[in-house]
């Protein structure tokens, strides 16, 4: 399967997640934005040599992947673009930092090895934690969310905007580089005669668009605003969602 | 290069935050209110446009290798680079959220090497200063290549810089340095070439398109020059100062860094950019009270707290599934006992 | 009641010496009917619909619609009373769930989300779309983009709709659905489409347009049987009557 059409599913299948019925998904997503954040943020703020405690903190990914039924196989996926970079920077440190910290058998573990191991882990961490507040919270829910802590008005329709035409551009891209494979079925990418017209024909045609939806837009009356739903309030076990976890992660981190 | 969360520290996340948030406002604020909603739909359908072209492979002749598109360059030069930065930042968002590639919170460091550089110094600066007067074939390739390569080398040089101040890499700043900044001449040629091509096409097609009108230059247009290089010098001395001010904060930090050092390899070259990137480690860490400080030390770190701290994932692991079965069994009663979901 | 009223309608392209006559004094009014809008590649039907919209700006002669005339002042209010459905609905439908972009229209007129939510609710039943609500737009078929499309006008509540090209890339059976849909709706509509036996089995009025001028105006069934008449200006019959005689 070819990249974009791999990133065209890779897209259905979140939002197929997004919109199942589980507790997790039904949580408000403004709590599940600020807790996502704040065991990012604690995440990170671990030391370099502070892999016992940082491993602790795995005890929320696995309480929510878990208890929501969430599968990992996607995610597995989407860990290998994050580590290459991640491993490509911390694979030094056994090199540098020799320093003997405790033997097994022969085996002597340095300090590079354990801070090496610390980044992956906080590597995997992260981009868990990420994936799991997007395949629990739609793109709407998660722009509304925005929109409460503050992110202007502007930003998110062009957000909104962006991911509403990502699809649509992705499967224009999939079509053109299809009929250009099928005549060219050498070529591993695009050869350099066509870059300027077949991508620039493809601008034209998106610029062409977005005048178009402009005029949809104009048609219905926008006049600059748009009118993001008001969502239903948040419900007690929102506020247990959010109080619960930060002291439990704030716990572990002090711990 | 996406940053990934790993690699970046709160404090290098929170200043980088503030500092693209800051250029955010300014870029809204750039865009006159009566363009802007003429322009929302554009930057929308552009950047998604952005988004699905970065995903072609264009093949390098000569080699077997292949290259992507300059997101930001070309953004700037057909939406301006105040609307194009806007739009670049959807996209990196999109990109971290939803294909894990940068994170959400190196999104604020993503944003200014990738965004930042490219639309401001790129297509800001370059392509404004060079096709400004006069588009031609000419100028809009070399506006091209000079702005994808000088927004990379910038760009590398900040991942670089943002790395080693989050202190997680032993790797020496000039080691480091020496490897990326090669690689991203290279990238940046070819993400040069690739966007001359496009551009030129577009140039040849629809002239009207390219956002090179010099009578927008002084309003809402570009910076000057001038101004340009006062942001850049402010936003240096603001990030500098932000880490500088970490550094002097804890006299401690010193010593037990100048030790951390000497035990390294190379010392004279990353000396200096290492102390100040252990003291704001050991300062970033939460609550400094509770001790963290010491564990950043090695000697917080033993195997048998390693290994603790798995047990306690087994632990938790175990007890999910249970809860997990539990609840399952508990569901198939109820459903045969009666008809409740 | 007239809905629409054309009165000696030109337009151009381009200024000077490279003027390019689109259209040429239109005369035309209707009612609450159906009218098909017919003509070869190129003879104005797409510049007639933006000007009846508001989309390009008149250049002689007048436009009327719902009584109100056609000028920047109305805009906003003739715009609520005709809605255009686009022949590419991935432009027309450009939030990220059905019910998000049906209440687009509704919400710009100042409804409130009560009244928004009755209209959205009552168009989406209207094109029996009312169980995909909540449904993401790109994970819709193409069948179902029109309907949608067609539900974010009828939410608007115009008097009279505009549809470009509808039955483009519909299979049998989304068309089959579209031509009953479209029946059923008691609205005043102008449909453009180069497929004429949708536009037999949707309109009781045809328009034919020909080189920016309007050359028959009549019944349905007259019109679209006059195979003389259609081939004198660049159609043929109906491909169902090919196969009767």
């Amino acid at each position: 399967m070819s990249r974009i059409s791999e990133a065209i599913s890779d897209l259905h299948k979140m939002d197929m997640e997004a919109e199942k019925n589980g507790w997790l998904q039904g949580i408000h997503p403004l709590p599940k934005l600020l807790v996502t954040i704040l065991f990012i943020l604690l995440t990170v703020s671990f030391g370099k040599y502070d892999l016992s405690g940082l491993l602790k903190m795995g005890v929320y990914l696995i309480i929510t992947y878990v208890l929501g039924d969430i599968s990992i196989k996607q995610l597995l996926k989407r860990m290998k673009l994050v580590l290459a970079f991640v491993c490509l920077v911390g694979i030094w440190n056994p090199f540098f930092d020799r320093e003997i910290l405790f033997s097994l058998g022969n085996l002597s573990v340095t300090g590079g090895m354990i801070s090496m191991v610390t980044l992956m882990v906080k590597g995997v961490y992260a981009v868990s934690a990420s994936y799991l507040l997007m395949v629990t919270t739609s793109m709407e829910d998660l722009c509304y969310a925005l929109r409460k802590i503050g992110v202007p008005k502007t930003f998110v329709t062009i957000l909104m905007l962006v991911y509403r035409y990502i699809i649509v551009l992705l499967k224009e891209i999939e079509r053109m580089m299809d009929g250009y494979m099928l005549r060219a079925p050498k070529e591993k990418g695009l050869h350099y005669k066509v870059w300027g017209t077949m991508i620039g024909q493809l601008l034209l045609r998106s610029m062409d668009r977005a005048q178009t939806v402009y005029d949809s837009m104009m048609l219905r009356g926008y006049n600059g605003e748009f009118h993001l739903r008001c969502k239903r309030a948040a419900r007690r076990l929102d506020y247990l969602y959010t109080v619960g976890w930060s002291a439990a992660l704030l716990i572990v981190r002090i711990w | 290069m996406h940053m990934a969360d790993a690699l970046v520290s709160p404090a290098v996340a929170g200043t980088m935050y503030a500092v693209s948030a800051g250029t955010a406002v300014y870029a809204v604020k750039k865009i006159k209110p009566e363009d802007l909603d003429k322009k929302v739909p554009m930057m929308g359908v552009m950047g998604a446009f952005v988004f699905a072209a970065q995903m072609i492979n264009f093949t390098i002749p000569g080699t077997g290798s292949s290259g992507h598109l300059c997101g930001g360059m070309l953004l700037s030069a057909i939406l301006g680079p105040h609307a194009g930065f806007l739009t670049m930042i959807a996209i990196l968002a999109i990109q971290s959220l939803m294909f894990a590639d940068g994170g959400l919170l190196a999104l604020g460091c993503n944003v200014w090497n990738m965004a930042f550089y490219g639309c401001f110094v790129g297509g800001g600066l370059i392509w404004r200063g060079m096709t400004g007067k006069k588009l031609t074939k000419g100028r809009i390739t070399a506006a091209s290549i000079i702005g994808c390569m000088l927004s990379l080398q910038l760009g590398a040089f900040s991942v670089t810089v943002e790395t080693l101040i989050s202190g997680i890499t032993e790797l020496p700043f000039s080691v480091f340095l020496s490897v990326m900044q090669p690689i991203h001449l290279a990238i940046g040629l070819v993400e040069g070439l690739i966007t001359a091509a496009v551009l030129v096409f577009v140039g040849e097609a629809r002239p009207e398109t390219l956002s090179t009108d010099p009578s927008t230059l002084g309003k809402d247009g570009c910076m000057s020059r001038r101004k340009m290089v006062g942001a850049l010098a402010a936003s240096a001395l603001l990030i500098g100062g932000v880490v500088s001010l970490f550094a002097s904060g804890n006299p401690d930090g010193l010593e037990w860094s100048m030790e951390k050092v000497a035990g390294t390899a190379e010392l004279s070259a990353s000396g200096m950019l290492h102390q100040m990137a252990e003291k704001l480690q050991g300062i970033t860490a939460l609550l400094p009270d509770y001790g963290f400080q010491t564990l950043e030390s090695a000697v917080g770190t033993s195997f048998s707290g390693i290994v603790g701290g798995m047990i306690v994932l087994a632990v938790c692991l175990f007890l999910c599934l249970a809860i997990k079965r539990l609840k399952h069994t508990g569901a198939d009663k109820g459903n045969t006992g009666n008809e409740q979901n | 009641m007239k809905r629409l009223e054309i009165e000696n309608l030109s337009f151009h392209y381009g200024q000077g010496g490279f003027q390019n006559q689109v259209l040429k004094n239109i005369n035309f009014s209707m009612g609450d009917e159906s009218v098909g809008l017919i003509g070869a590649n190129g003879v104005g039907k797409s510049t007639l619909l933006k000007l009846l919209t508001g989309l390009l700006d008149i250049q002689e002669g007048s436009v009327r619609i719902a009584s109100l005339e056609m000028n920047k002042g109305n805009l906003k209010k003739i715009r609520g009373e005709i809605g255009y459905v686009f022949q590419d609905s991935d432009s027309q439908l450009f939030m990220s769930t059905v019910y998000e972009d049906v209440a687009f229209g509704p919400r710009n007129y100042g409804k409130s989300e009560e009244e928004t939510k009755r209209l959205v609710q009552k168009a989406l039943e209207q094109v029996h779309m009312e169980g995909k609500s909540k449904r993401q737009i790109y994970r819709l078929s193409g069948g179902e983009k029109k309907l949608a499309s067609i539900a974010t006008v009828l939410a608007m509540e115009a008097g009279i709709m505009l549809l470009d090209e509808p039955s483009v890339a519909l299979d049998p059976r989304n068309r089959r659905n579209l031509i009953q849909v479209l029946n059923e709706l008691p609205k005043a509509k102008i449909i453009a489409s180069h497929d004429l036996d949708f536009v037999y089995d949707t309109c009781q009025r045809v328009v034919l347009l020909s080189d920016g001028e309007i050359a028959a105006d009549g019944e349905t069934e007259k019109v679209l049987t006059n195979q003389k008449l259609l081939e004198a200006h660049g159609l043929e019959l109906p491909l169902s009557f090919w196969r009767r005689n």
